[in-house]
């Protein structure tokens, strides 16, 4: 499939990103066909442990992370070149959720005996924990209210926590006298229910349950936890969006082949001029979508405030989710009805889409912190 | 000189600020037309003898010598203190044009003369026959000995009252591809035969003109680049003129207004209101690393080719998307020609409306950049 974006025409990578991108690349060509989608859709944990296994043997896992953990510390700019691949692919795999989410909160917390003695495992891919944060629908604030932690015990409701079901372990925001607190709570605690949700992407989303959980060892005291998480979290939606931007270059480079191989009224679709629009039109929103992404790295990789990284990272994650959205939208409508069946793979991209611009908040929730934020 | 581009970002910010703030005619700010000469000449003499009428020019033309991210910052700043824009296709189109393609006669000619005011230029292109099909133009220049003899009719030409020289695209040649037969060659307006004639726009102002030659005489080393190469050198130049026209700077001077104008309304109260602005306000955000990621091209060396469409179209919808809200929040002074009084200024919400409808025709209707984006980056079958 040739590469439509602008990427190769005009922008600059280091020899070393040329590396990581390639090999990002060969890594999603082992599966074009997506039966590796296919084959863990809908099916507990909704994701694939052996391609899990991979990118932690490829060293990917510990892109982000400081090297006495044993990470590798890069930066965002290189990480994204392997999440642009990662949302091409549609691979099955946590990474915005694990990689980024659980490993970036860990590192951020002040409890260090557990970060030298956890972190190494998660990287290495032997140790997989998933954040429990979110009380509300469509809440960006990370403040715990409905999970308290008193004596000890902890109880209480977390939603939309995802990619779950391969999780050895949760890390849990709870309210305490001191403030919002978090906890780690092995997967079988007692008390500890999970309940899922299938996602139309074939993934799952959990909702735990706190019945007098007794609290695991504290990862984060109430004088980090909120700042922890949240900055955490702002990373692991620049993360999504690189994801995205994958997402919807793919989709669109589907179509753009599709409308060139069509034949109707004895001419390729694609020479039709509303068509031309419409796709140039799809283009355009990928190129800025990707151009944010570009100005979003560039600022998570200097010395930007946390106010200054919320900002961009809601710029970004507006723009990559509606333009993830409408392009594999208008990618259903170009491929007609071929386009509405399961077995023809453009709709999985629409599912992955629909999935990603809304978690850890829509466009509209991050329009909204951006315009409380920067106006 | 300073080197402009060694100082930090917050004092190149503080120095530019300051000196607008000394030099540049309160009434001159925020204004929604056009300037002509004898409103601005003033501005851009002041300009001029400071040294910083061609801040993306190297410094050894005359210029500022400023990369890419000061270069941006200074549209920022000149925007947010509401500077107008002088006629300026001298420092944005021909002189560029000269750096690159001129020869060292015509640079040492024409580069300083821009500089000092002494020469103002305009651009004939688009004819009555020729707009979006330019390639199509029928301006004739026909060898008479070291002349030309220029017979034609250009038009859409912008602020020509006020220019004394034009840069023109000519027929040279009749036979084989159209494009193949096209001059770029530089006419002062005062030679005879020529006429300018205004032409009042939807907001009533005379930003355009009709240029008529009629057995105009034009020195044959007035040709840039070679005869009948013309059409590469313009393509070229509408490269630059893309690149301008992507600039969010007219998007950000709507933008500012609209918040003006919102401001002094109350508009901030209402939930709905700034839903809607955020939007705009992100499209332009968006809009400003994009650009600033084709500007790093060039900052580079390197060359921009058709995808710069997509600033163009990106940027002109957005500026009218935004007139479109202020339009709105206007309510009945939508049908008002005058400025509206808002907070210490006043902004004209239909002069605003009225003055974003060309943007999406000049330099290429918007449909017209999405015809190229769809042949030459996608790749879409004829």
């Amino acid at each position: 499939m040739e590469d439509i974006s602008l990427q190769s025409r005009i922008d600059v990578l280091s020899e070393e990103q040329m590396m990581i991108q390639d090999s990002a690349v060969a890594f999603i060509a082992q599966d074009t066909e997506l039966k590796k989608v296919r084959e863990n859709r809908f099916v507990q944990p909704g994701y694939d442990m052996q391609t899990w296994a991979e990118m932690a043997e490829a060293g990917w896992l510990g892109f982000l992370m400081p090297e006495e953990y044993d990470g590798i510390d890069l930066t965002f700019s290189d990480l994204s070149l392997i999440l642009i691949q990662l949302g091409k692919g549609l691979v099955p795999a946590p990474f915005s959720a694990t990689a980024v989410l659980s490993a970036r909160t860990i590192v951020k917390t002040d409890n260090e005996s557990f970060k030298k003695a956890r972190l190494p495992a998660l990287i290495s891919g032997e140790w997989m924990p998933a954040v429990a944060w979110q009380e509300a629908r469509a809440t960006l604030d990370v403040k715990a209210e409905n999970v308290t932690c008193a004596d000890g015990k902890l109880n209480g409701q977390k939603l939309f926590v995802p990619d779950a079901g391969g999780a050895d372990a949760f890390i849990v925001s709870a309210a305490t006298a001191e403030g919002t607190v978090l906890y780690v709570v092995e997967n079988d605690a007692s008390g500890l229910s999970i309940e899922y949700a299938q996602r139309v992407d074939g993934g799952f989303y959990a909702t735990l349950t706190f019945d007098n959980v007794t609290a695991g060892e504290q990862l984060a005291s109430a004088a980090v936890a909120e700042q922890a998480l949240a900055s955490a979290l702002d990373e692991a939606r620049l993360a999504a969006s690189a994801e995205l931007l994958g997402v919807m270059t793919r989709a669109l480079e589907l179509t753009v082949d599709y409308l060139t191989q069509r034949v109707q009224f004895d001419k390729p679709i694609g020479s039709f001029q509303s068509l031309q629009h419409k796709a140039v039109d799809l283009f355009v929103l990928s190129e800025i979508s990707r151009s944010v992404l570009l100005h979003t790295t560039a600022l998570f990789d200097g010395e930007a405030s946390d106010k200054e990284r919320a900002i961009a990272a809601s710029q970004l994650k507006s723009r990559c989710g509606d333009a993830a959205l409408q392009i594999t939208k208008d990618a259903i409508q170009l491929h007609g009805g071929i386009g509405y069946t399961d077995e023809c793979n453009i709709g999985l991209y629409l599912k992955k889409a629909m999935y990603l611009s809304s978690l850890w908040g829509n466009p509209s929730a991050h329009r909204n912190r951006y315009a409380s934020l920067a106006l | 000189m300073t080197d402009y581009n060694a100082m930090t970002d917050d004092d190149f910010r503080k120095m530019l600020y300051n000196w607008l703030v000394e030099n540049y005619p309160n009434e001159l700010r925020f204004l929604t037309e056009r300037m002509h000469w004898d409103e601005c000449g003033d501005w851009y003499m002041t300009l001029a003898n400071k040294g910083w009428l061609a801040p993306g020019w190297p410094t050894e033309h005359g210029g500022m010598g400023l990369d890419a991210n000061k270069l941006l910052i200074l549209m920022e700043e000149f925007e947010d203190y509401g500077v107008g824009r002088t006629p300026d296709q001298g420092m944005t189109m021909i002189g560029p044009l000269l750096i690159q393609y001129g020869t060292q006669e015509q640079r040492e000619r024409y580069l300083p003369k821009i500089l000092n005011g002494e020469n103002i230029w305009c651009q004939g292109y688009s004819e009555p026959g020729a707009g979006s099909d330019l390639a199509s133009l029928r301006t004739a220049a026909v060898r008479d000995g070291d002349d030309y003899v220029v017979n034609g009719h250009k038009t859409w030409t912008t602020l020509a009252m006020d220019a004394n020289m034009i840069f023109t695209l000519v027929r040279t040649n009749k036979e084989g591809k159209k494009q193949q037969g096209i001059t770029f060659l530089l006419i002062p307006l005062d030679t005879p035969g020529i006429t300018v004639r205004p032409i009042y726009n939807l907001g009533m102002h005379d930003e355009f003109a009709e240029v008529f030659f009629d057995d105009v005489r034009v020195p044959v080393t007035n040709v840039v680049g070679k005869e009948n190469d013309g059409w590469t050198i313009a393509k070229a130049l509408l490269g630059h003129e893309r690149i301008f026209i992507g600039s969010p700077k007219m998007a950000s001077l709507a933008m500012n207004r609209l918040k003006v104008l919102a401001e002094s309304t109350n508009m901030f109260d209402d939930p709905l209101f700034i839903e809607r602005y955020t939007v705009l306000k992100l499209e332009i955000e968006d809009l400003s690393a994009a650009y600033t990621r084709f500007v790093e091209v060039l900052k580079r060396g390197g060359h921009i080719g058709a995808e710069v469409s997509m600033l163009k179209i990106w940027n002109t919808e957005t500026q009218q998307r935004i007139t479109d809200l202020m339009l709105d929040v206007a309510g009945e002074n939508c049908g008002v020609s005058d400025a509206i009084p808002a907070g210490d200024t006043a902004v004209s919400a239909a002069g605003e409306f009225i003055g974003a409808r060309p943007t999406t025709i000049y330099g290429g209707s918007n449909q017209i950049q999405r015809n190229i984006l769809a042949k030459a980056v996608l790749k879409l079958p004829s």
